[in-house]
């Protein structure tokens, strides 16, 4: 039987009707309406349902719904403003970080949480941040180089 | 970079980024539509059996299930995906694989679904089944396919599990090894791959009011999808519409019909829309990947290193059904390098596995592994440098390839420069240090293409094509559409891919696209821009050559400010000529254009554990001219990095006894991470293609031919010792350095003589 459930989704508190025992990616998925967040394999291994989760990127698949219960949860969707991308979905576009996309909104959430903590890494803490996102297409090379043009965006404009 | 381009040959982003980066793009699995129910399949559990009784009863009556169909359900219809038609879209009465499915639910939700799918009561009688590839060639053999000789395409082979052949000759090889001062012979054997696309196979089926079928599909051949269920579900193909939506990569194994025809039919009969997501584990046991390939491979050369002679021979497992194929790895025998005289035959053995599916044309890295390895091992026996050997041996302009075609103008001896000076060739490195080459060739792929062009009253153009983007191409195909229209790319709009919109093309696989595609695009433009002139030749009472195309404008060219703008043409010829200007072009088939690649690790191997470290990877490749440098790097970049999981670590592994996929899941095939990689290091040649669009070649195949053959020729140059088997895992380089090196079975005589061919 579906339960009530709370959350706050891209800074919308939402009260939605959810299976007990739906992960926070099918519900963001099915009962949110919010596709960004993908499904690669529902077993924690690729990354591509990374979302934020009270500002820290969690894989949504494993997360069971219920238990993220009056948390905030950051999507894809909710990473682009009126003013236009985030810094660092800007830089994928700008670096060619992405060709078939699946991996994306994943790579770039983790990435943006990774921000958040760390504005000043290395190369080597960027691929460690982004160790957990499987990507079949970039081969990484261009994420990495888009990761650190965000980053010193982002020192530059704060 | 200097360009005599407008628009090529710049750095601009992919017109799909902002959907992407924004999570807006939108794929089959994203599809929700109102009242739409879910779809889970039953695999089988047997490698090779007799389905006895299959009771759906259960399910059926199980609360929210509207519909379940078995093999029965559907047509009785054979179809292929390869060259013989030997499958039924869902077994009838035989299971010929661990994993296939034999039947399927839709239901109200994913959950009442898989219930469902657990009520159903299946009686197997179990049938001798044959797992290795190598003994199912021999005569005592279970006969995965007893009716194969009735099968549609069945042509020619050595019948038995043998389901295809295909060969190469030329000139008198066994006189030839007989001239030779050194023969030199390896058996290569390389592992089963996943294609490892991220978006697992997925569909949404929908019937509109009228009865037509709409399929949501994620595909890499649209058109070929739709053919495909017309015949499986025995309905017109104009009662069908594929729209493809944003791919979530495929590489190969989205070619082809998959598991649509499971939705749809279930959509057909309950008039609701079905959707069908494979989990991950069903990607790995359900689609296919590439099953496990061993190459014979011998030659005869000269002191000098001259090669003369090469013979070849490729065991491809095709698992039950031939999913793609025959595969062109055979052609790929001699490698880049003129070889007078060759044998060269490669089998598809069916097996109860899963059967093969493509995977960045399928067969040449396999191949590729064996020849680059072959090579140094000829160095090795002759005492010859590798890269001498190879610059020595390598196709030079006017040459003869293996199809007979002449060998065109090419970049391969710039690329094989490039590689050298960048490693700085020959290198002395310490101990478990070591580089190795690898040379990959490939051609642009060529196939049926078309596409037209509509000019906008505001002077923009729709670009209208029906390849599926993949890697970039619908970006690559607006700039070229811009440069030969000279107008900027934002003022080409690439509409999206929908049968019933877009003219008829080919798949988007073996780098095709931009070659061939992009060559209809090209002559599009050229068309527009003609009817442009010539309604600018009539409403500016001027002989046609009087006039020139520029920035989006048709002018005089004794006095350039006179002129009109494609918006006015576009306007006045809405209203008061023919209707709106439409440009197209159609394409058949493209020359021979080949592709060359050099490419080079450096490595780093611990004596302890033999852990296989790569420090660099460099490639140089003749892309001709680079339409967009940025998205050229990005396909180099992903391919190598896909080839260097195919060197180290990824395996699909099967039971040797059942056949099954024994590690169905990212945590157990090992994909590259972000952390596992060097610094990828690319030089483009860019040599035109005497026919591509603007001189562009094909791109995104080589880069992951050459990382196997490099890493394991580096290994040697670290170690000492030579692995002939994928992946170099540190268990198989560790037993090596305690010389357990296991030589690979393999009967070649058997095979010769069954062609009777003289076994030496
Ligand atoms: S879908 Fe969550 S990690 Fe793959
Ligand atoms: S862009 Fe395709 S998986 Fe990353």
């Amino acid at each position: 039987m579906k339960q009530p459930l709370n959350l706050n989704i891209n800074g919308e508190n939402r009260l939605m009707l959810v299976e007990p025992y739906y992960s926070l990616l099918d519900c963001l998925r099915d009962d949110a309406q919010l596709t960004g967040a993908k499904k690669g394999c529902d077993e924690g291994d690729c990354g591509a349902c990374t979302v934020l989760m009270d500002g820290k990127p969690v894989t949504s698949c494993l997360v069971l719904a219920h238990s993220a219960h009056d948390s905030a949860i950051t999507t894809i969707e909710g990473l682009a403003d009126v003013d236009g991308l985030s810094p660092v979905q800007k830089a994928f576009v700008e670096h060619g970080g992405l060709q078939c996309g699946f991996c994306i909104p994943g790579l770039i959430m983790s990435a943006t949480g990774f921000l958040q903590e760390n504005p000043n890494p290395t190369e080597e803490d960027v691929r460690f941040a982004i160790g957990g996102n499987l990507c079949r297409c970039t081969g990484y090379a261009r994420v990495v180089e888009a990761v650190m043009a965000a980053a010193q965006e982002i020192r530059e404009t704060s | 970079m200097t360009t005599q381009f407008k628009v090529l040959e710049r750095n601009y982003p992919r017109v799909d980024a902002y959907e992407k980066v924004t999570g807006r793009a939108t794929y089959a699995s994203d599809v929700y539509l109102p009242g739409m129910l879910a779809c889970k399949l039953l695999p089988s559990t047997r490698s090779h059996a007799r389905i006895v009784r299959l009771d759906t009863s259960k399910a059926a009556s199980h609360p929210g299930v509207r519909c379940v169909v078995t093999g029965t359900d559907f047509p009785d219809f054979r179809f292929g995906s390869g060259a013989l038609r030997d499958r039924y879209v869902m077994p009838r009465e035989v299971v010929n694989f661990v994993g296939e499915p034999i039947a399927a639910v839709a239901a109200d939700d994913e959950a009442a679904a898989q219930e469902a799918i657990e009520l159903i009561e299946v009686e197997y009688e179990d049938l001798p089944a044959v797992v290795n590839p190598l003994s199912a060639i021999g005569s005592g053999a279970a006969t995965v396919h007893p009716e194969l000789e009735n099968y549609e395409g069945y042509g020619f082979t050595l019948g038995h599990n043998v389901s295809t052949l295909l060969d190469a000759d030329r000139g008198d090889v066994d006189q030839a090894f007989r001239d030779a001062d050194v023969v030199v012979e390896d058996v290569y054997r390389s592992q089963g791959i996943n294609q490892g696309f991220l978006e697992p196979m997925a569909c949404v089926a929908d019937v509109e009011p009228n009865g037509r079928l709409v399929i949501y599909a994620s595909t890499q051949g649209p058109y070929q999808i739709r053919a495909a269920l017309a015949s499986v579900l025995e309905i017109p193909v104009s009662r069908i519409r594929v729209v493809a939506m944003e791919l979530g990569g495929g590489f190969g194994a989205k070619l082809r019909l998959a598991f649509e025809a499971f939705p749809a039919l279930l959509a057909m009969k309950t008039g609701r829309p079905v959707k069908l997501v494979n989990t991950r584990e069903e990607v790995f046991t359900m689609n296919g990947p590439r099953l496990p390939v061993t190459n014979y491979i011998r030659s005869g050369v000269m002191q000098d290193g001259t090669i003369v002679a090469r013979e070849a021979y490729t065991i491809f497992d095709v698992g039950a059904y031939l999913g793609a194929g025959p595969n062109s790895g055979i052609g790929h025998g001699i490698g880049a390098y003129r070889v007078p005289n060759f044998r060269l035959r490669s089998y598809g053995v069916y097996t109860n596995k899963i059967y093969v599916g493509s995977y960045r044309a399928s067969g040449v890295a396999d191949m590729t592994f064996a020849v680059e390895s072959h090579m140094d091992r000829i160095a090795h026996e002759l005492g010859i440098d590798p890269y001498d050997l190879r610059v020595k041996n390598a196709l030079r302009e006017g040459d003869v390839s293996v199809s007979g075609a002449v060998v065109p103008t090419n970049g391969l001896m710039n690329t094989l420069e490039a590689i050298r000076e960048k490693i700085d060739w020959p290198r002395d490195l310490e101990d478990g240090h070591g580089v190795g080459l690898a040379l990959c060739e490939w051609r642009s792929g060529s196939g049926p293409s078309t596409a037209a062009i509509s000019v906008n009253d505001d002077g923009t153009v729709s670009l209208l094509t029906g390849s599926v983007d993949i890697s970039g191409s619908d970006t690559s195909l607006a700039a070229i559409a811009a440069e030969a229209l000279g107008i900027p790319m934002e003022n080409v709009v690439v509409s999206k891919r929908d049968t019933d919109q877009a003219p008829y093309t080919g798949q988007s696989g073996g780098s095709r696209i931009v070659y061939s595609q992009g060559t209809a695009v090209q002559r599009a433009a050229e068309n527009t821009v003609e009817k442009l002139t010539a309604l600018a030749a009539e409403r500016l009472g001027l002989p046609e050559d009087a006039l020139g195309c520029e920035d989006g404008r048709i002018y005089v060219m004794d006095n350039e400010p006179q002129g009109l703008t494609f918006a006015q043409l576009a306007a006045a010829s809405i209203t008061s000529r023919g209707g709106p200007i439409i440009g197209t072009a159609s394409l058949s088939s493209m020359p021979y254009t080949p592709v060359f690649a050099a490419q080079a690790a450096e490595v780093k191997v611990d004596r302890a554990t033999g852990q296989v470290k790569v420090l660099r990877y460099i490639q140089a490749q003749d892309v001709g001219t680079a339409i967009n440098p940025m998205a050229v790097e990005g396909q180099l970049d992903g391919g190598v990095v896909q080839g260097i999981g195919r060197a180290l670590t990824e395996d699909q592994q099967f039971d040797p006894e059942t056949g099954a996929v024994r590690n169905p899941s990212f945590a157990s095939y090992l994909m590259p991470l972000a952390i596992d990689l060097p610094e990828l290091e690319n030089v483009l040649i860019n040599v035109p293609a005497p026919d591509g669009p603007f001189g562009a070649r094909a791109v995104a195949e080589p880069p992951g031919f050459g990382p196997p053959a490099a890493i394991a020729n580096a290994v040697y140059d670290a170690v000492g010792v030579r692995i002939k088997e994928l992946p170099l895992s540190g268990e198989r380089v560790l037993a090596a350095l305690n010389g357990q090196n296991a030589e690979i079975d393999f009967d070649v005589d058997a095979l010769r003589r069954a062609e009777g061919v003289a076994a030496d």
